[in-house]
């Protein structure tokens, strides 16, 4: 595996991820944005001048052409009408390849394993199995070389520190990808029915489950989750409920650890609620069929991530606008709710041909005022600054600004990173989705179903 | 030309011969030369494919360490066989199989011989049961993928409105299998019903004239007379489907997944898996290439199984 690049490698002092860190941070984070008043930035990203100060040559690599690979989300459908301006700061022409999200995670390790130059930069989608297979150009050089990258421009400082420590590589302390959205997962409840219900945000599994059983109709669903047997589709939500019950899916020493007796109990409650509220074919559920439900008023309580509120509150889209409550994800048997979190990563494919315009590229497409237009075109973004920004918050919600915030500060970023950063994670995950579709559609009991699983990761964790 | 010239003029043959070895020769070259293009193109898109993929299936060769390939010996195969999931695989494809390959016979046959007996407008019939099998499988299964939603689709809404319960068509692991076989069967029954209509009309009307004047029933006719004659029709319209079958993907990929738990997971599925998700290509070679052996043994199975029924009236 070859990783070496024409720029000097110098190593970033290793920065240290703490729980502590990251909670004092989001938490301020959240406490500060809604503390402070609306912060004027009109005009500041259209103005050529934001990008124009930074000290680099943006023309350095003009007239080359690069791919940018991405899936169907948010953040692509902000960053598409930006491309333009791009090209022109640069004089780089960006070809967008874009597809839907299982397409895209079966597609892309397939092509960077092949050996291909393109796409130049690219969505991350299991960052320990990129790096494993030398997909990703370490980047820790090009952030220490002055001539392509201005850090005093780039103000590292205005990003969740947790969404900066994310792509840091433990093995190896190196930096691979940067991070491009904050997602957490987060409770949606119709305002309407819980207030004609006499509910308030439920804070604990059992209560979530009477909730959801009572609000259930034979027209609306108690609650929808993802439930499909794939690692890209139920794995997310329901490592929420795991972590919310105490458990985790991988321990510090490797092992899959799911058949615990506090996951069984919190796939069983996660199972128990799909099947006895949720609508019929729910075993099939994507995040798109959640959405798609809550949206069209179809269902009283969804769980999915943060980014939900970008499209529950357009009125273009939504049946609900105004009308949802967004609350934390509580916790089970006791145990404080720990809701799962997700940063996409952006990085560049160590075979590009033009790594320089893809490392100008990924610096503007993660830079200040490109992440304020972004975030202006419905995209939330591990900025403070984006956060921040009135027209953003509008869109978003303020009440889900701040639940989405809260949730971040609340997620436990080990418990995920040793899961999903795993290099056998796409194998570990298919067998974990498997054995709770099983149990959601009533196949298997929890404790099987996680046995069995379990007995199967481990068997790959050790080949 | 050239023979004919030589026989009718066999004094001046053995002026001719030179030339015309020459001109074979040259001819042959001629002729290989306009083969190779498209005889390198199929050799580079099949026999390479399979002679890589038979030998990655003696290594562990993973993409995510391209070079680091080594000799494993029968390693995977013990892996396979030794394991459920294989055999999970197997019985799930050759359920899928003998149901859909099934049903679509016995529905094919029926409409054939509808349509032999009716000659009123059974060219435009004809022409109406073929369009399904020219849609793009893709676009056939997003379709069926909305017919069969919970909530919205047409399949639930007629349910209800006959009083029955909504099912859970893709969700539930004792439907997804039979619904994958409905959209195999809607898709490809006019694929052996066209086979079928052929050979019926290859039939000679003789025999079954005199059987009729002789008192035989219609279904007697159909056992003892049009069956027989079908038979060889029959036979290349089950191994066709019967292969086709076995290596369906599209539908599957798009309606299930897999899913639900593994309920739909074939073995092209769970090879898919292994090669294209989890990038181990040495592992998902040995399953493609004991899926290679199962068609070729069932084909071959099926073929001498056919032939001593045929000598066998014969």
């Amino acid at each position: 595996m070859d990783r070496t690049n024409d720029r000097p490698m110098q190593r970033a002092p290793r920065r240290e991820l703490t729980r502590r860190r990251l909670m004092q941070a989001t938490a301020a984070l959240g406490a500060g944005s809604l503390a402070s008043p609306f912060l004027s930035r009109s005009a500041f990203a259209q103005d050529a001048a934001d990008y124009t100060s930074a000290g680099i040559d943006w023309r350095m690599a003009e007239g080359t052409e690069i791919v940018l690979g991405a899936l169907e989300h948010p953040w692509t459908a902000a960053i598409e009408p930006l491309l333009p301006q791009f090209t022109e700061l640069t004089g780089i022409t960006v070809t967008l390849q874009k597809s839907s999200e299982t397409e895209y995670v079966t597609k892309m390790p397939v092509t960077l394993a092949g050996g291909s130059t393109t796409p130049d930069v690219f969505m991350v989608w299991s960052i320990g199995q990129a790096i494993e297979g030398g997909f990703l150009e370490p980047l820790d050089a090009y952030y220490a070389d002055p001539a392509l990258m201005d850090l005093a421009w780039y103000d590292e400082e205005d990003i969740f520190p947790g969404a900066r420590e994310f792509p840091v590589w433990p093995a190896d302390g190196q930096r691979y990808a940067v991070a491009i959205t904050a997602e957490a997962q987060t409770l949606f409840m119709r305002k309407d029915l819980f207030e004609e219900a006499g509910l308030e945000s439920p804070d604990s599994m059992d209560a979530l489950y009477d909730a959801a059983a009572l609000l259930k109709t034979d027209d609306v669903a108690g609650m929808v989750m993802r439930a499909k047997s794939t690692a890209d589709a139920v794995d997310w939500t329901a490592a929420g409920f795991i972590f919310s019950y105490g458990a985790e899916i991988i321990d510090e020493a490797g092992k899959a650890v799911f058949d615990s007796p506090e996951a069984v109990a919190a796939i069983d409650m996660y199972g128990k609620i799909l099947r006895d509220t949720g609508p019929a074919g729910i075993g099939n559920y994507h995040w798109m069929e959640s959405l798609g439900d809550f949206m069209q008023g179809k269902a009283a309580i969804a769980c999915d991530s943060s980014n939900f509120a970008l499209d529950l509150e357009n009125p273009e889209k939504s049946t609900v606008v105004g009308n949802v409550l967004y609350g934390a994800v509580p916790g089970g048997d006791g145990n404080p709710g720990s809701p799962n979190m997700w940063f996409w990563l952006f990085g560049m494919n160590s075979k590009s041909a033009n790594k320089n315009a893809g490392w100008l590229f990924t610096q503007w497409v993660t830079s200040k005022p490109t992440s304020l237009l972004a975030a202006r075109n419905r995209a939330a973004l591990p900025r403070t600054s984006a956060w921040m920004d009135e027209q953003f918050r509008e869109q978003f919600g303020e009440q889900a600004a701040d639940a989405a915030l809260a949730n971040l500060a609340a997620a436990d970023g080990s418990k995920f990173t040793r899961a999903w950063f795993n290099p056998m994670w796409p194998q570990v995950g298919d067998a974990l989705a498997i054995a709770i579709n099983q149990v959601v559609v009533g196949e298997k009991d929890a404790q099987t179903a996680l046995t069995e699983a379990a007995v199967k990761a481990n068997e790959e964790l050790a080949s | 030309m050239d023979r004919a010239v030589a026989t009718h003029a066999p004094d001046t043959a053995h002026i001719q011969q030179a030339p015309r070895r020459s001109r074979f020769s040259s001819r042959g070259r001629f002729v290989a030369v306009m083969l190779a293009p498209a005889t390198i193109l199929l050799l580079g898109l099949t026999l390479y494919p399979f002679l890589a993929s038979f030998w990655y299936s003696f290594t562990d060769y993973s993409l995510l360490k391209p070079n680091d390939r080594d000799f494993v010996g029968l390693a995977n195969y013990v892996r396979l066989l030794s394991g459920s999931e294989f055999w999970a695989s197997f019985r799930t494809t050759a359920t899928f199989c003998a149901l859909a390959v099934g049903i679509e016979t016995l529905i094919a046959l029926g409409i054939a011989l509808l349509l032999q007996a009716e000659s009123r407008g059974s060219g435009l019939l004809r022409a109406i049961y073929m369009v399904p099998m020219a849609i793009t499988p893709v676009a056939a299964t997003f379709t069926f993928r909305l017919i069969y939603s919970p909530s919205l689709g047409v399949l639930n809404a007629f349910l209800e409105r006959i009083g029955l319960p909504p099912q859970a068509w893709l969700s539930d692991p004792r439907m997804a299998l039979p619904a994958l076989v409905l959209v195999d069967v809607w898709q490809w029954t006019p694929f052996i019903l066209l086979i079928i209509v052929g050979g019926l009309s290859v039939i000679p009307a003789e025999p079954l004239e005199a059987a009729a004047i002789d008192g035989a029933s219609g279904w007697r006719l159909f056992w003892d007379i049009t069956l027989p004659f079908l038979r060889p029709f029959l036979a290349i319209a089950v191994l066709f489907r019967f292969i086709d079958a076995f290596k369906t993907f599209d539908i599957i990929y798009v309606l299930t997944g897999g899913g639900p738990g593994t309920s739909t997971r074939t073995l092209n599925l769970f090879a898919f898996k292994q090669g294209i998700e989890f990038l181990e290509m040495g592992y998902a070679s040995s399953i493609a290439i004991l899926m290679l052996i199962v068609v070729t043994l069932a084909t071959r199975i099926f073929v001498r199984a056919t032939r001593l029924m045929t000598s066998g009236e014969s």
